[in-house]
């Protein structure tokens, strides 16, 4: 079927495994819960939880490899090259279905979101994770666009 | 072989020996032989300019209305994009109320794994039942007179990329269907059920050893080599090579075969798949009652542009190079339409209808299209530029063509992209796609990036062509009163006389148009036209910012096509016109 705007890095197959499967650097265990502070809360308490935040620093070698690991775990087949969305929604609009904290991006990879995306818990592991969030915490976000205009001569 | 009895309510009509229109639509190509030609008259080139909305519905769903109703006596069937719901109006009441509704539970995962939009391409009536199938990998078949499900059949799997949007196909008593997942690593196939259980009494495989292919080599007129469809791939790569089946299906009684197209190869990097890649991109020809494949053919051998031939086979009987032939008749994805003899295969006619690139034609004694290898493309070839057709194809199967054998001229939505494509190596994780490409577009030349065409399939080209805007995604009807349909992205519904290509008629619908109209009689005697808006499909992924439903995913408007989405957002609409 017709497809697409998505790039492979290069890298892949068997890297993969090594980046994926038991890299550990710096993700330790399995968060037990996370807090959505955006969510509303039931009488205006917050539940008891954990507030998970990224080990890993927001450098580039961070994002560079979690850009690889990006396409290599095949996110970019739905999300799209550069994560603009395709099938799947942006991750680079600033927007965010089930919260954007670290904790709540890490919950909608490792164990997925019922409507379509994957939990990739079972193969990748929490560093590979913090990897691919500190990516697409590192695309630019474009500045508030809420109107999009077409003025002037049609462009085609 | 015997045939098995045919259902009560089918309907065959071959060429030649169409009898009166019964003025129903109860299969998604009206016809066992895929022309979607209604025999009604009432609307003509002279009348046509008065058609006026009569009716309009909204589905309340936003995906890509693909597909078409189904009308069965006075009862008007509609099914939507996820979550699938069933429809079922009265058109013998004012307003057409619903008489039932059918609300199946569908899992929402499968919305992760349909690569292109949560389309459904319609249902199909035969012995009294409704039969579709649901995005999630199930076929169901429910009562059409008061909507309880009769029989529910898991036939694909999710955790393996399988969906399946594409609408079943009823031959005697078999339920034939097939899964979407070319770009997420299936292991292609079809499937017969039992009509009246649902029961899988066969399952072919499109690729792998004879014996999962259902292939008998030596057998009736199947030649290809013993195992050719584990011999023309690398190692086991034909295991996740993909060859769905999501287009549509034909049928031809007097032979008793069913013909359809497969998918694209997967992965899109042809370097991780060497060899021709049988039996990926082809029309394949099965016995309905137990799947043997009888003849094959592939259209595009080691596809390496996404060049799926899931498009229809519109059977029909023309006079070509002065003998009276039984042919099939399809437009592939790769730009070239084909005319091939139906019982034996034969490559009878192989012209391109859309601007070709990637090929400087088709050898006619071999039936392999001759390449221009620059436009061959893998990981290790770089940037390939100005290949067309774009992937979305000359023609998508998602736009089914009408043929009317009353002008004698096949009427099909072309596009007019071209595309870049940049492969890379990609690993196989189920469930997740399995591509390896980059592949921007940008308009053809001319600029229009899409034209409604009629076609001569006898002589292989094109007899008159309407240039639109933006792509032509949308299916055709053409009726014995020598009108022809067809709707545009930026939402236009259009009547056109089918002998010249003039403009009758146009009617703004709402939403851009990628499904399939049908004509038929209502219970009132008169001649109607109907017809889903609802932009979607690859246009959900394509057009960027037409969707306004949800407030975390915006996106900016196609760098190719950035008037579309100013002219239409999603929604779907079901629309009756008349005069």
């Amino acid at each position: 079927m017709s497809m697409d705007v998505v790039r492979h890095a290069a890298c892949v197959c068997l890297t993969l495994l090594a980046a994926c499967g038991r890299s550990d650097s710096g993700g330790g265990s399995t968060p037990p819960s996370v807090r959505y502070p955006d969510h509303v809360a039931a009488g205006g308490n917050q539940p008891p939880a954990v507030e998970v935040n990224s080990p890993l620093t927001a450098d580039s070698a961070n994002a560079s490899d979690g850009s690889k690991i990006f396409s290599s775990m095949n996110c970019d087949g739905c999300h799209g090259g550069g994560a603009l969305g395709w099938v799947g929604p942006s991750l680079v609009d600033g927007r965010w279905r089930y919260g954007g904290t670290d904790g709540a991006l890490y919950q909608s990879i490792f164990y997925g979101r019922p409507r379509g995306m994957p939990a990739y818990g079972g193969v990748m592991s929490p560093g590979a994770i913090w990897k691919v969030i500190a990516y697409i915490r590192a695309q630019p976000v474009p500045a508030v666009v809420p109107t999009q205009r077409w003025t002037g001569e049609p462009r085609r | 072989m015997r045939m098995a009895p045919f259902a009560a309510g089918a309907l065959i009509v071959l060429q030649g020996t169409a009898p009166r229109d019964d003025g129903q639509w109860t299969m998604p190509a009206r016809d066992y032989a895929a022309t979607r030609y209604s025999g009604l008259t009432q609307i003509t080139p002279a009348n046509a300019t008065r058609l006026k909305p009569i009716w309009s519905f909204s589905t309340g769903v936003l995906g890509g209305h693909e597909g078409q109703p189904l009308v069965v006596g006075s009862t008007m069937y509609v099914v939507t994009p996820f979550p699938n719901v069933l429809y079922a109006f009265d058109l013998t009441r004012e307003g057409y109320p619903l008489k039932w509704k059918y609300r199946p539970a569908v899992n929402p995962t499968a919305l992760g794994t349909a690569c292109c939009d949560a389309i459904n391409r319609g249902a199909v009536y035969a012995d009294g039942k409704i039969i579709y199938n649901l995005l999630d990998g199930h076929t169901v078949a429910v009562d059409a007179t008061d909507g309880h499900e009769l029989w529910r059949t898991q036939i694909a799997d999710l955790s393996q990329g399988e969906t399946t949007p594409m609408a079943p196909f009823v031959a005697g008593n078999r339920v034939i269907v097939g899964p979407s997942g070319g770009e997420f690593g299936i292991w292609g196939w079809v499937k017969g059920l039992d009509l009246a259980t649902g029961k899988i009494l066969w399952t072919a495989h499109n690729m792998g050893p004879d014996s999962a292919m259902l292939a008998r080599p030596g057998v009736g007129r199947y030649v290809g080599e013993p195992n050719i469809g584990v011999s023309t791939w690398q190692g086991d790569s034909w295991r996740r090579g993909g060859a769905p089946v999501w287009g549509w299906i034909s049928y031809d009684p007097q032979v008793d075969l069913i013909y359809f197209g497969t998918g694209n190869p997967g992965p899109y990097n042809t370097e991780q798949r060497p060899g021709e890649n049988k039996w990926t991109n082809s029309v394949l020809a099965r016995r309905p009652r137990d799947g043997t494949l009888i003849w094959a053919y592939q259209f595009t051998p080691h596809d390496s542009w996404d060049y799926d031939s899931n498009a229809e086979m519109i059977l029909a009987d023309l006079v070509v190079g002065g003998r009276m032939r039984h042919v099939l008749v399809h437009f592939d994805k790769n730009g070239f339409a084909y005319t091939l003899d139906r019982v034996t295969g034969e490559l009878l006619v192989a012209e391109p209808f859309a601007n070709v690139t990637w090929a400087k034609g088709i050898n006619k004694r071999t039936g392999l299209p001759i390449l221009d290898t620059t436009k061959t493309t893998g990981a290790s070839r770089g940037n390939v530029k100005g290949i067309c057709p774009s992937l979305e194809g000359g023609k998508s199967p998602a736009s089914p063509s009408a043929y009317s054998p009353h002008t004698g001229l096949f009427y099909t939505a072309t596009n007019n992209l071209c595309m870049n494509f940049e492969a890379a190596p990609v690993t196989r994780i189920p469930g997740t796609p399995y591509i390896g490409a980059t592949t921007p577009y940008m308009a053809g030349p001319g600029g229009n990036m899409g034209e409604f065409i009629a076609w001569d399939a006898a002589r292989g080209h094109k007899v008159w062509g309407i240039k639109e805007k933006f792509p032509v995604w949308s299916g055709s009807v053409v009726t014995a009163g020598d009108v022809v349909f067809y709707g545009t992205l930026d939402g236009w519904f259009k009547a056109a006389n089918a002998r010249t290509g003039k403009e009758l008629w146009k009617f703004k619908v709402g939403s851009g148009v990628v499904g399939a109209p049908i004509s038929f009689r209502g219970p009132d005697g008169k001649q109607y036209i109907a017809v889903y808006a609802g932009i979607g499909g690859d246009w959900f992924l394509l057009s960027g910012d037409v969707r306004s439903d949800d407030p975390a995913d915006v996106r900016p408007p196609a760098d190719f096509a950035p008037e579309l989405a100013r002219h239409t957002s999603q929604g779907g609409i079901v629309w009756i016109f008349g005069l």
